[in-house]
Parts: structure tokens; C-alpha cells; sequence
């Protein structure tokens, strides 16, 4: 491994460079080519790389089945979850990271455990009470049970951010009078930019990509694009072109969202690395 | 076929306004929904030929009542889940979609409307009805639970042999195989071979695994799920024999096999990999259309082989009924669109349009079987077979999910299938157990 | 080093998100516990009644709820490992400086798998897999490979889960690990670096103690992840063939959501959920700085 020869190593790298994109690249490019692709075509063997591409099927699945709706209820679904794990998630994490009280570790340790609670754990009996109070196949529901996964990682990234802001900064506010609550908003919060971008970006694709709570939870008026994409799967009849343009579809959203904000995901993601 | 629809529909028309002008008491569709004009329907449909078929025949039905259909097309793994979950919290459904084998759970459970309810309303009830013209055995498998009809069969399969004229007679035979020893002993050697097979069985671990592959070797060779006690029969000698037999058969049968589902299956056929499948007959347009099929010239129909136990072919299908929790409008109105849809006046349009209706006058006409090839070997099919192909009660849902498992083992060759059938039984033995079969709780119907 | 506030301002900081988590998250699980001490089933709501334990005792001695634990397991085993190594060495090189352009891109690139629904990637590993028109047979075929029949043959089956959990979830862990590489003080870095030539020796003792906290993170996230792992085998493979990829989400799903037997479901639910806490609990125990 070591490097005698710089120009040498140099090449190396960017030849696994090179790998490492197109390991990460290929699916993602199958799938919008697939999407590209008649039936007849998508099914061909061997699998052919050059084609006359097609927009049908985004035609059909846009128009003719509703995923278009299902994007908007996605959209909503997975930004209110956002805003609302950040909104009550970063207040919680600058406690966490800044005052002391009793049972602290407990508490942080609860939210983090949340975290781990898989959806089918609470699917059912969510659905229960959901009939019982009037939130089934509303977006309210599906936004309160995302909380479970990303509330936690907001708190977690969000803490150690918090941690990691030299102390010296809040003391000096603290000496000329300000409150806690203004030392939170105007100081540490915007220093904190980097993991609050982060978790956002986790609690979105999270929320954006969830399946199992959605398909219990929304059967029709809220159904989420994940949930849209699976209905495709009869397996009666696979269409693999109308699958991949609603997977691209839904891909597409989250992947802005996540490049545009991908120079904070390196100094936003230390998670529990203190200095 | 542009032609013969504004036919129907024209005709339709004079009808209607014949009957509009006529004697006061002369029974219209447009008169029936005078009072629910505005109702709108709720109802889920799959992805599949007969929904394609009466979705496009809705505008006609939605002109003239008023009545609006709202539709939702889920696939059918979820079908069942998504209608449970439904009825369970008082969801908005009004029509039931009901697969034969949840017949049992729904009418139990309260969640559909008899159809004698409707039937005996004049303001409702359709004069040209018709019961007796359904396919008796269809009616009573497809919609009726326990001696009482719910539901009128919509969406109507029987399982059939597809098979590739071309390639059976390169090898020498002029016709399809009649019996299922006839296939292991002569048609499989000669039709496998060169990366052919010359048969492929859809086994896929969901419901294709119990309905299309593992009943579909149980009856013919004299076997059942059940026997008269409601105690598993999966060890008697003839179960044990078809289930072998499917065994043995795998070797004439695409690698892989547990992985098909209908796509794979239809797919292999269409691409000409495959001599021969057991599908059902709602894929008959896929296999003869050549924008999906490299053999639609030579695709023919015949029945299912027989075993020792004679036809015995597979049964599947769907029917409509009226939800209990829709309201009385809705329920009326549900009523209204349900027999519409399966009515002897649409039927004609209805397999037109690439659906399967399960009326006998619809295929009377000597021309329809020239054009449907499918229709000699459906109609025979329907003459006899075993509603209870795969039982029907409450339980088949727990049920179908065990057999579905340890079918696929058995396939798979992680269990002998004298083990395999050991363990649905006591599963299944333990499910039944708990709904009440073995105390006298429960009436041994399936 | 921290401050002492009133209890009015703590109940401002914390009250809200205790307060949304506990109806979210609590009411819920509490909800769960009740019903699994019931025969509750969806379709049979008549016969509904209280069994105490006598779910927990059929859930304890189901063969196939051990299985399908185990099962979660062997792909935890195998999976992870996997990811944090090939993740730590797309970290070390993206950390390395030079070719700024391309670790950019690759950078960009990362984000693709971890981005793709869940749901998506087991339908693409369908597309992808398949034996007869599938591009990842014909690839193996250009390398003399015959083609491999993943999804129908069981052993492959599991195999090919493993692989694409390793495709997706890889890109994250070099990420948090490229975090974690960040925060090692450059100056110290180079100072390593100048006296030694062994990448190794300055992993090993210079960039290391600063990933702990990353690879712990990496841990809790992933252990999290498989055990609630269900959107891509449900999609792929069902949970088969045979039970091949019934991992235990899949399972659960399948007895609350087919069987629709919620009591059952309810039971098999909390003890995977007792598993997992006591797994968290360990990890943060052994391994992490804990808020002080």
C-alpha cells in the first residue's frame, strides 16, 4: 500500500475511484434505462444496452395511474416529518448536549432506541387506534409515525453537533444576559448548520422511502410512492418498464435533495465524535 | 371490434329509450338508479384483463345512473389485506372483490350483503337476471358460502394447457397430451431438450405456490386437502402420489421453477422456451398477441390433462358482492353496477373487451369459440370440477400460508414430501382446531 | 462542563420531543403489549379473548421464528463486516488529498444507493438478477461465468440479499466513516505520515481512535437496519424460495398482515424488540462515549 511512486499510486486510485462510482452508478443507471424500455424490449434475452428509449411509461404511470398523486402525498409526508423531527428534535439534542440534569444518558439512550423499533412492531397496533381516531389513510398519521425513526437520528446527529461548538461562545452571551433559549437560536443552532442539514437529509430519505407503515397506514388517498411502486408487482403480469419509471420517479426527488446538500454530509455526519 | 361496440351500445340505447317510452312498470337501469345518481363506489380491482375490460365499459354505465365508480387497482398479494383491513376498521369500501378462496372468510365475518336481499327488491332487481345462466359450479364456488349467494362471478378463471402446436408436432405429436402420465412419459423425454422444456409449472411461495401448483396435483391423482373429518388428507396414498408426481416432473420443467410466478411462467411460453403451461384462461390474449408473444401462431388450448381421478381442473376466480358497511344508497347502488357488469346483456362485450364472463349463453355462439380459442376447453372445463379445489373457509388464509411454505420446501428438496405433507397437516390440523372444526363449533363447510 | 438549568427550561428544551415520542412511540408499543397477551385475529374477531403468555410460549418455540432470527443474524454477520471494511477503504481513499474532481464525483456518487426507496432496490434486484434476461447473468457471462440462477435457488437467494444490502448500505458507512476521518487533526495526520510510510501503522494507531465513535455509530445503525430489513427481500424475494430470505420483519409482516393474526404478530414483535434493546444496550455500554 505504501506510495513510492507517486504517480503510480495516483493512477491506482483513480482507478478505483472509477470502481467505486460505477459499483454505485449501474444499478441506478439500469433502472432509468429500464424505464426507457417497451415490455417486449425490457424482457429480452440477453438484455440489450442500445435502444430506441421511450417515454410511455412515464406517460402511463404519471397520467393514467396516479403516481403523480402519490408523489405530492410523498412530498408532503416526507417534508412535515422533516420539519417537525427538526423543529422538536434540535431543541431536545441542544438539552442533551448542553444542560445537566438527572437520568440524561437514560433519556438520550430512549431516544436512540427508538430508533431500532422496527415499523412492524408498531404497524398494527397503530392501525388500531388510527380507525379509533379518525387518522387512517390520512397524512397526519404516517407524519406522527416517521417521528419514531427520525426524531432519534435528529437528536443523535444534532447532539454531538451541539458538543463539538466550543462552549466559550455561549458563556460570553450567557455573561451579557441572554437566554437560554437565545443562545440555542442565534449561536449554537446556525453553528450547528452541518448536522441539522444532515439529519434532515436522513429524516427525508427515511420518511421519503418507508413502505411498510405507509402500506398499512395509507391504503388510498395518502398512499406514498413507495407504496405505488409496489402495486405494480402482480404477479400476474410484471411491468418492468411502468416499475422502473415509478422507482425513478421516485428516486429523482430524493436524490436533489441529497446531492444539494451533500457538502454538509461529511461535517454533519461525525456522529459521536467529540473532540 | 370498434364496429360491434357502438353496436352493442347503440342497441343499448334504442333499449333504453324503448324501455323510457314503454309501460310504466317495465324494469330500466336509468330508472332503477334514478335515486342514487351522484352515489360513488369504492371498490379495488387488480392489474389484470377482466378489470382492464370493465373499466373501460364504466363511462357507459357511469352515463347512464349517475353512479360513479371509483376504482383502486392493487395487486392481489395485497388484495386481501388491504379489504380485511378495510371492513375491520369501517373503511370507505362498498363493493367486496372476493378471490373464491375468501368466500368463506367474508361471508362468516359479516362483511357482505346476501345477494336475495337485492334479488328480491323489484326496484333493484334486474328482471333479465338470470341466475340459472351463471355456470352453476362457478356461481356456487365463485360467490355463495354455506348454501347462500353473496357475490356474481366477475372476473372468471379455470385453469387450462396452453401448448405450442409448433414445437409439439416438430417433435412428432399431432396432438396435446390428455392425461398427466401421458406428459411424464412421453411429451416430457421429447420436448426437453436444447434448452427447451418441455413444461413449466408456476410455484412461486404466494398464493401461485398453493392454488396453481400444489392443489393442481392433489385432485387429479385422487387426493384433497381435507378429508371427510376435516383431518388432513396430505398422507393419504393418492395425495402422496400427485404430490410425487409433481415432484418427478420437475425434471421436465424450466431450473428454477419455485422462483415462477405467472409472469415467468406466461413469459417462458410466450418466448418459446416452453412446450407447454397450466395457466388460466385470462392469459389467453397475452400468449396469442404478438406485440407479447413470439408464438402467438402457434399457441392452441386444450383442457387440463387428466389424472386417475379424472379433470379435476384448476379453479379460480373472483366475484362482486355488496359491502354490509357501505350504506344504503351505496349498497343499492353497488347492487346496481355489480349486476350490470356480469349481466347476459354485457357478457358478449365484456369477453370482447379481453374479460372472462361466466355466462353460459355468452358462449353459445359458435362463432366466439372460432375467434376465442380458449372457449371449448373453458366451457368443458366448467362442466365439472371441485369448488373446494382449495377450501374455502375462514381459514385458507392461515391455511394457504403454510402450504405455500412447505410446498415450496418440498420442491426445493429441503424435506422429503411425506415429511412436507406431515407438517402442513399438523399446521393446518392446529389451525382448524383453534377455529372450532373439532368441537363441533363449527360446521365442517369449505 | 455542563450548565445546571431550571426545570421550567428543561421541560421547554425536552418536554416536546419526550412528550411527541411518547404518544408515537409508547402509547403504541404499549397498545402491542396488551394485545399480545389476546388471540386477536382480524378475521375472526368473534373468538378474540385473553391467553396470557400462551403466545409468547408459541412464539418461543416456533421453529420458524428462531429461524428467521437466525437468518437475520448470519446476514448481519456476513453483511456488516463486509460494509465497514470496503467502506472504510472507500473512506481512506476519499480522505487521501488529491484527484479533487473525481473524489467529488465519487463523493456525489455515494449518495445514489442510500437514496434509492428500499422497495426500489428489490424490485431492481429482480430486474437485475434475472436468470434469463437479467444484465448481471449476461455480465457473468462475458467472464465465462454460466448464468446463475439467484432468485429461484435458495443458498443464492440469501446470497444475493446480502449483496445488494451490501450495495446499498456500503456508500453510508464510508460516509460516516469520512466523517469520522475528518475529525482526526490534520496535523497530527501528517506529522504520522512523515514518520512512517505504512498506511497501516497510521491507521492503526493515528486514525483509528478518532473512528471509534464513527464505527460504533456505523454498528448501532446497521444492527437497527437489518433487524427491521424488510422492504427489500419483500420485494425481491418474498421471503423465499422456501424460507430462504424470510428474515424476521418479513416474517412478522407475514403473520400480522396475511395470517392476520395481530396477537401473534404482537408477541413475535416484542420479543425482536427486547432483542434489540439489549443489543443497543450492550453497544453503547462497550463502545460509546456516552452524553456526560
Amino acid at each position: 500500500m505504501a506510495a513510492p511512486i507517486q504517480s503510480r499510486s495516483l493512477v491506482g486510485e483513480a482507478i478505483l475511484l472509477v470502481l467505486i462510482c460505477a459499483f454505485c452508478v449501474f444499478p441506478f443507471y439500469w433502472m432509468v434505462t429500464t424505464s426507457l424500455k417497451t415490455q417486449v424490449v425490457a424482457l429480452e434475452s440477453p438484455p440489450v444496452w442500445w435502444f430506441t428509449p421511450t417515454l410511455a411509461n412515464y406517460w402511463e404511470v404519471l397520467f393514467e395511474d396516479k403516481v403523480g398523486v402519490s408523489l405530492i402525498n410523498s412530498i408532503i409526508v416526507a417534508v412535515c416529518t422533516t420539519a417537525l423531527a427538526i423543529t422538536l428534535g434540535t431543541p431536545a439534542a441542544y438539552a442533551l448536549a448542553r444542560f445537566e440534569f438527572r437520568g440524561k444518558t437514560d433519556l438520550w439512550f430512549w431516544f436512540i432506541t427508538n430508533r431500532f423499533v422496527s415499523p412492524v412492531v408498531l404497524a398494527f397496533p397503530v392501525f388500531l387506534i388510527s380507525r379509533e381516531l379518525g387518522l387512517r389513510d390520512t397524512h397526519l398519521a404516517l407524519i406522527l409515525m416517521y417521528l419514531t425513526f427520525s426524531l432519534p437520528i435528529v437528536i443523535w446527529i444534532c447532539t454531538d453537533q451541539f458538543r463539538s461548538i466550543p462552549r466559550e461562545l455561549d458563556e460570553a452571551a450567557m455573561l451579557e444576559g441572554a437566554s437560554q433559549w437565545r443562545i440555542f437560536r442565534s449561536i449554537c443552532l446556525p453553528l450547528a448548520m452541518p448536522g441539522v442539514a444532515v439529519s434532515s437529509i436522513l429524516s427525508f430519505i427515511f420518511s421519503w422511502n418507508e413502505l411498510l407503515f405507509a402500506y398499512i397506514l395509507a391504503p388510498k388517498n395518502a398512499k406514498t410512492a413507495p407504496a405505488m411502486a409496489v402495486t405494480f408487482m402482480e404477479g400476474y403480469d410484471v411491468p418492468y418498464g411502468k416499475i422502473m419509471a415509478t422507482s425513478t420517479l421516485i428516486v429523482i426527488p430524493v436524490l436533489i435533495f441529497a446531492l444539494l446538500a451533500s457538502k454538509h454530509l461529511v461535517r454533519g455526519l461525525t456522529m459521536g465524535a467529540v473532540k | 371490434m370498434n364496429m360491434k361496440t357502438h353496436v352493442s351500445a347503440l342497441a343499448l340505447a334504442a333499449g333504453a329509450a324503448f324501455g323510457a317510452a314503454g309501460s310504466v312498470g317495465a324494469w330500466t337501469l336509468e330508472e332503477a338508479a334514478k335515486p342514487y345518481a351522484g352515489t360513488e363506489l369504492e371498490v379495488l380491482f387488480l392489474d389484470r384483463p377482466g378489470y382492464n375490460a370493465a373499466i373501460k365499459m364504466l363511462p357507459e354505465f357511469e352515463a347512464a345512473t349517475g353512479i360513479k365508480v371509483n376504482y383502486t387497482t392493487v395487486p392481489y398479494e395485497n388484495a386481501l389485506g388491504e379489504q380485511v383491513r378495510d371492513f375491520v376498521a369501517g373503511g370507505d369500501l362498498d363493493i367486496a372483490l372476493i378471490d373464491l378462496v375468501w368466500m368463506g372468510n367474508f361471508a362468516e365475518n359479516g362483511w357482505v350483503v346476501p345477494s336475495e336481499t337485492f334479488i328480491n327488491n323489484a326496484a333493484l332487481a334486474d328482471p333479465a337476471l338470470d341466475m340459472a345462466d351463471f355456470f352453476p359450479l362457478v356461481l356456487d364456488a365463485f360467490g355463495s358460502w354455506n348454501g347462500v349467494n353473496y357475490g356474481l362471478p366477475f372476473d372468471n378463471y379455470s385453469g387450462l394447457l396452453f401448448y405450442n402446436k409448433c414445437m409439439l408436432e416438430a417433435a412428432g405429436f399431432d396432438k396435446p397430451p390428455a392425461t398427466w402420465q401421458e406428459v411424464m412419459d412421453t411429451y416430457g423425454p421429447a420436448l426437453t431438450k436444447d434448452g427447451k422444456f418441455a413444461y413449466a409449472l408456476q410455484s412461486k411461495r404466494n398464493e401461485t405456490q398453493s392454488a396453481d401448483s400444489f392443489a393442481r396435483f392433489l385432485w387429479p391423482f385422487g387426493g384433497s386437502f381435507l378429508n371427510a373429518e376435516f383431518k388432513s388428507n396430505l398422507n393419504s396414498p393418492e395425495s402422496q402420489a400427485g404430490l410425487q408426481f409433481r415432484q418427478d416432473l420437475m425434471k421436465f420443467m424450466p431450473e428454477g421453477i419455485v422462483a415462477y410466478d405467472h409472469a415467468e411462467t406466461v413469459n417462458a411460453f410466450a418466448q418459446g422456451d416452453v412446450a407447454m403451461i397450466t395457466e388460466w384462461s385470462a392469459f389467453y390474449s397475452t400468449v396469442v398477441s404478438p406485440e407479447t408473444s413470439k408464438v402467438a401462431d402457434c399457441v392452441e388450448i386444450a383442457p387440463e390433462p387428466t389424472g386417475p381421478a379424472g379433470r379435476k381442473p384448476a379453479l379460480g376466480g373472483f366475484s362482486l358482492a355488496v359491502a354490509s358497511q357501505a350504506d344504503e344508497a351505496e349498497q343499492a347502488a353497488g347492487w346496481l353496477f355489480i349486476q350490470w357488469v356480469t349481466s347476459k346483456a354485457n357478457a358478449g362485450k365484456y369477453l370482447e373487451m379481453g374479460g372472462v364472463p361466466a355466462r353460459q349463453s355468452a358462449y353459445a355462439d359458435p362463432a366466439l369459440a372460432a375467434t376465442f380459442k380458449f372457449i371449448p376447453a373453458l366451457v368443458e372445463s366448467w362442466q365439472e370440477g371441485v369448488p373446494e379445489f382449495r377450501p374455502r373457509f375462514a381459514e385458507w388464509p392461515a391455511i394457504t400460508e403454510i402450504v405455500q411454505e412447505w410446498g415450496t420446501k418440498i420442491m426445493l428438496g429441503e424435506v422429503s414430501i411425506e415429511e412436507g405433507a406431515k407438517n402442513i397437516g399438523e399446521k393446518m390440523e392446529a389451525v382448524l382446531a383453534e377455529a372450532g372444526y373439532y368441537d363441533g363449533k363449527k360446521p365442517l363447510a369449505q | 462542563m455542563t450548565t445546571k438549568v431550571s426545570r421550567k427550561t428543561l421541560a421547554a428544551f425536552l418536554g416536546p420531543a419526550v412528550f411527541a415520542l411518547a404518544i408515537v412511540g409508547i402509547a403504541p408499543l404499549l397498545f402491542a403489549v396488551w394485545k399480545s397477551l389476546h388471540y386477536f385475529n382480524l378475521t375472526k374477531r368473534a373468538q378474540e379473548r385473553f391467553v396470557g403468555l400462551e403466545n409468547y410460549a408459541t412464539v418461543l418455540t416456533d421453529q420458524a421464528f428462531w429461524e428467521a432470527m437466525g437468518r437475520t443474524a448470519l446476514l448481519f454477520i456476513i453483511a456488516v463486516p463486509v460494509q465497514i471494511v470496503l467502506g472504510l477503504i472507500i473512506a481512506l481513499v476519499l480522505h487521501r488529498p488529491g484527484l479533487t474532481l473525481f473524489k467529488t464525483l465519487t463523493r456525489l456518487s455515494l449518495v445514489l444507493p442510500m437514496a434509492t426507496t428500499y422497495a426500489v432496490v428489490g424490485l431492481l434486484a429482480q430486474v437485475m438478477l434475472n436468470q434469463k434476461y437479467g444484465v448481471i447473468n449476461q455480465m457473468l457471462g462475458w467472464i465465462g461465468i454460466e448464468s446463475i440462477n439467484f432468485i429461484g435457488d435458495p443458498t443464492n437467494a440469501f446470497i444475493a440479499v446480502i449483496l445488494w444490502d451490501i450495495w446499498q448500505w456500503t456508500p453510508f458507512v464510508a460516509l460516516i466513516l469520512l466523517a469520522g476521518l475528518s475529525t482526526v487533526p490534520p496535523e497530527i495526520e501528517e506529522a504520522a505520515t512523515l514518520e512512517t510510510r505504512s498506511n497501516w501503522t497510521v491507521l492503526r494507531h493515528v486514525q483509528l481512535p478518532f473512528l471509534i465513535p464513527s464505527l460504533v455509530a456505523v454498528l448501532i445503525l446497521r444492527t437497527a437496519d437489518t433487524l427491521k430489513l424488510f422492504d427489500m427481500p419483500f420485494t425481491m424475494t418474498r421471503g423465499g424460495p422456501g424460507s430462504a430470505t424470510e428474515f424476521i420483519a418479513v416474517l412478522i409482516e407475514r403473520v400480522g398482515n396475511r395470517q392476520f393474526d395481530i396477537g401473534m404478530a404482537a408477541a413475535q414483535s416484542i420479543i425482536m424488540l427486547a432483542v434489540t434493546i439489549v443489543l443497543a444496550r450492550l453497544y453503547i455500554r462497550f463502545f460509546y462515549r456516552e452524553v456526560r
